[in-house]
């Protein structure tokens, strides 16, 4: 995004450039607040595509039999039926595509946000990832907790619960801003109609999945749960998982871990995840154990 | 790992999972078989058969479970008997359940081994006055979880699905009508990329006129024959010598009525006559033509004598044979023909219900739950007012009904909000206030995959005291029927058998 500072700068080149006094500051003033006014730009009429439903839409033209190609797009979410034009793709394609590919950039470099934070209610830690950069690069560190933190979750979040749930943005802040709530409510909705216990909820920031392992050690519940941002890809960046596990401990298998993946409104509906996790949980609770050992 | 490309397609995009798309024991992924039985007493036949419905979770174990049909198989066909008559209006209950049981002897099955399937009476015979008494005979013997009654539309949509049609338009991307001419009656339904979209009943079957072959003397003839033998002023009675001339200006007229009700010609008075129940729409173009039933095969076959079966049955074949009907419209060949309804109804009638279910225990199997099915315009536009709405047609409903058990159908969000449940499952409650307070269970059938949080919330603002039934993906429409047999997979869904008794657009 080009700041109002090199627009301005940009502009006063181009006035020099066409030969209009550098001191005719009335001028100056007029050019930029045409240029900046956004209500000069016309964008309303602009489609947004990235709103087209892909599965809705046939590029082909003068198909054989337009019925049957579109019920065998309703199967797939994949870039079938855009035609083409010589060898290449359809401008209006090759935009989508990078279009989505923008909402997936976004989905992973953007945070959640602190009103999103602040309205739940949720305490939020960091693991010893500094910023995004890190974040991607040392996975590693998206693991783990300063002793500052660890002490900071025993002192404000409950010890020993049968099931303690925490959010984490992992690869997609989009995908939790959508749906991390409704399935949090519905998990809490379920196990509370079973009788079981869940602790205050908090929010873990630069999270790799096996941080729910160093959350395990440090707080004893029973059970942990992440609902976690999935790394988006071309079709949503709004898909979000959750993994549990029974009593995780620093360097368990990766195997000890049950997953629900998929969860946005194109795949599992969030609440419809959430109703379907209590029960997954409350079997967990039941054999006392997680992944591949938990028989569903 | 990848090494069915199946799971990579679908998670390759989740960063924590390389490829968990094998169950890493070794095991297939879960596997049940469900016996279905399909018995068709028809206006001249009775058959049987037995299938198997294999049902599978195709879902990798990082997904929520997505159970579907992903095989269904004849594993038994009955031989064909003559429908037995102890009168021409009334059949014989006690010979039909020994023939039943005869079969289900040589197939080696005992009543109990049946998880569902679908008893139906089938064309003229369904009029005929103790129809009702012999399913209810039968509906005892023949398992636990099996269909007593269904309509000539639904009769076509089974036929049409029993040979194929609907698959094979579903395939070719065509729109097919099948034609499933019987003794009695003429089902036909129309599919569309695998739907059905049309359906219509006539008065045109083989036995509508009965021949005793040894005396060449008319024996039956049906009331619709009747006036069709005044109207056109035939010399055709009971009692009165054969007369194949005659015989081939009735069924010239039906071949007509045919070339009219699929839009080949101009629709007449005949066709008007003929109509059972409703014409068909013809505000689509069929591409294709099948037929099956009984008739099907005197289509093709050339007889050595023209009243071998006693009916009339092959002159209407040669005249379809020699109609516009196979000249103007692409045939499809069936997979099955005398077959495709007994087939339809043992493996076609059969769903199951999405995978995340709500089910209080041992509620189930439930039969004949009339459905109660709010309109779109009703769920969004006056989404606050649907508690009044939902009591409203329930007590209408009471007015028209003693049955007690009935099932609210709502179409709920594609991927509605936490609130959105809270919201709507209040407003449920509030409507059916009168189920709530009776001993029978609350039963919700939503279209989107919404049920098992729906049931959950429902049971919270219910405090867990009263029996709940709520299943999703499943569409159904105001006045249909709907069987729930007992839970498969663990309980992770629920058979069902949905009763189109209308089938309107």
């Amino acid at each position: 995004m080009v700041t109002e500072q090199e627009l301005k700068s940009l502009i006063e080149q181009v006035m020099k450039d066409m030969g209009v006094n550098e001191k005719d500051n009335f001028k100056k003033e007029q050019v930029l607040e045409k240029v900046l006014n956004k209500n000069q730009y016309d964008d309303e009429n602009i489609v947004d595509i990235t709103a087209i439903d892909l599965k809705k839409q046939l590029l082909v033209e003068k198909p054989e039999n337009k019925d049957a190609y579109l019920k065998l797009k309703e199967s797939t979410p994949a870039r079938v039926g855009i035609s083409r034009a010589g060898a290449r793709y359809k401008t209006e394609t090759l935009l989508r595509f990078r279009a989505d590919h923008a909402v997936a950039m976004d989905a992973v470099f953007t945070y959640v946000s602190d009103e999103f934070l602040k309205e739940w209610g949720l305490l939020s830690v960091n693991t010893k990832c500094e910023d995004k950069d890190e974040y991607l690069t040392r996975p590693d560190l998206g693991r783990k907790f300063d002793q500052e933190t660890i002490e900071l979750l025993k002192e404000k979040c409950d010890m020993n619960s049968q099931v303690q749930i925490y959010i984490s943005d992992g690869l997609s802040s989009t995908a939790i801003e959508t749906n991390a709530k409704d399935t949090y409510d519905a998990i809490v909705q379920g196990l509370n109609n079973y009788g079981i216990k869940v602790g205050k909820p908090f929010f873990v920031k630069h999270g790799r999945v096996p941080a729910m392992d160093a959350i395990g050690e440090a707080l004893n519940p029973e059970v942990v749960v992440v609902l976690i941002g999935e790394r988006p890809g071309l079709a949503t960046g709004e898909s979000m998982s959750c993994y549990m596990a029974y009593r995780p401990t620093v360097g368990m298998p990766e195997s000890n871990r049950t997953v629900i993946s998929n969860i946005h409104k194109g795949g599992t509906p969030s609440v419809e995840a959430g109703a379907h996790i209590a029960d997954v949980i409350k079997a967990i609770l039941e054999q006392k154990a997680s992944g591949l050992n938990l028989k569903l | 790992m990848f090494l069915d490309g199946k799971g990579a397609k679908k998670y390759g995009k989740n960063p924590y999972f390389l490829a968990p798309f094998l169950n890493l024991k070794g095991e297939d992924y879960m596997k049940e078989d469900i016996l279905s039985v399909g018995i068709d007493i028809g206006t001249s036949t009775t058959q049987l058969v037995f299938s198997n419905i294999t049902i599978e979770n195709r879902a990798s174990i990082v997904s929520v479970p997505m159970i579907s049909i992903v095989d269904k198989k004849v594993i038994y066909r009955s031989e064909i008997y003559f429908t037995p008559l102890l009168s021409v209006t009334e059949i014989d209950a006690i010979t039909i359940r020994k023939i039943i049981e005869k079969e289900y002897e040589k197939a080696g099955i005992k009543p109990e081994d049946v998880d569902t399937g679908a008893v139906i009476i089938t064309g003229e015979t369904a009029r005929k006055k103790n129809a009702s008494e012999v399913l209810k005979s039968l509906s005892g013997f023949a398992g636990e979880f099996v269909v007593a009654t269904a309509g000539p539309d639904l009769e076509g949509i089974i036929a049409g699905k029993g040979a194929g049609v609907s698959e094979f338009s579903k395939e070719k991307g065509v729109i097919v009508a099948n034609l499933d001419i019987g003794g009695g009656t003429t089902n036909i339904s129309v599919f569309k990329n695998g739907d059905v979209i049309d359906t219509a009943c006539l008065d045109i079957g083989g036995r509508l006129i009965k021949i005793n072959q040894k005396s060449k003397e008319i024996t039956y003839i049906s009331e619709k024959m009747e006036r069709l033998v005044e109207k056109l002023g035939l010399n055709i009675s009971i009692g009165s010598k054969v007369d194949k001339n005659e015989l081939k200006k009735i069924t010239n007229i039906m071949v007509d009525v045919l070339e009219e009700v699929v839009g080949i010609k101009e629709p007449s008075e005949e066709l008007e006559l003929l109509i059972t129940n409703h014409d068909l729409r013809r505000d689509y173009e069929i591409e294709y033509i099948s037929f099956t039933g009984g008739v099907a095969d005197c289509i093709s076959n050339q007889p050595e004598n023209w009243f071998q079966f006693e009916d009339i049955g092959f002159l209407l074949g040669k005249g379809i044979r020699d109609s516009k009907l196979t000249e103007k419209k692409s045939i499809f060949k069936p997979d099955e023909t005398i077959r495709a309804t007994v087939v339809g109804a043992g493996s076609h009638t059969t769903d199951i219900s999405g995978s995340t279910i709500d089910v209080s225990q041992d509620i189930l199997p439930m039969k004949n739950v009339p459905i109660l099915k709010l309109t779109e315009e009703e769920e969004n536009i006056n989404f606050n007012k649907i508690d009044k709405i939902i009591a409203n047609k329930l007590k209408w409903f009471r007015l028209e009904n003693d049955k007690q058990l009935v099932a609210l159908a709502i179409k709920g969000l594609r991927s509605g909000s936490f609130k959105y449940i809270q919201d709507i499952s209040k407003l449920i409650i509030k409507g059916m206030e009168e189920i709530i307070n009776s001993d029978d269970p609350l039963i919700v059938i939503v279209e989107n995959d919404m049920a098992k949080v729906l049931g959950q919330t429902l049971k919270t603002q219910l405090n867990n005291n009263k029996d709940i039934v709520c299943i999703d993906s499943i569409k159904v429409s105001d006045g249909d029927y709907i069987d729930i047999g007992k839970p498969l997979a663990e309980g992770k869904v629920v058979p069902v058998i949905i009763k189109t008794l209308l089938f309107n657009n």
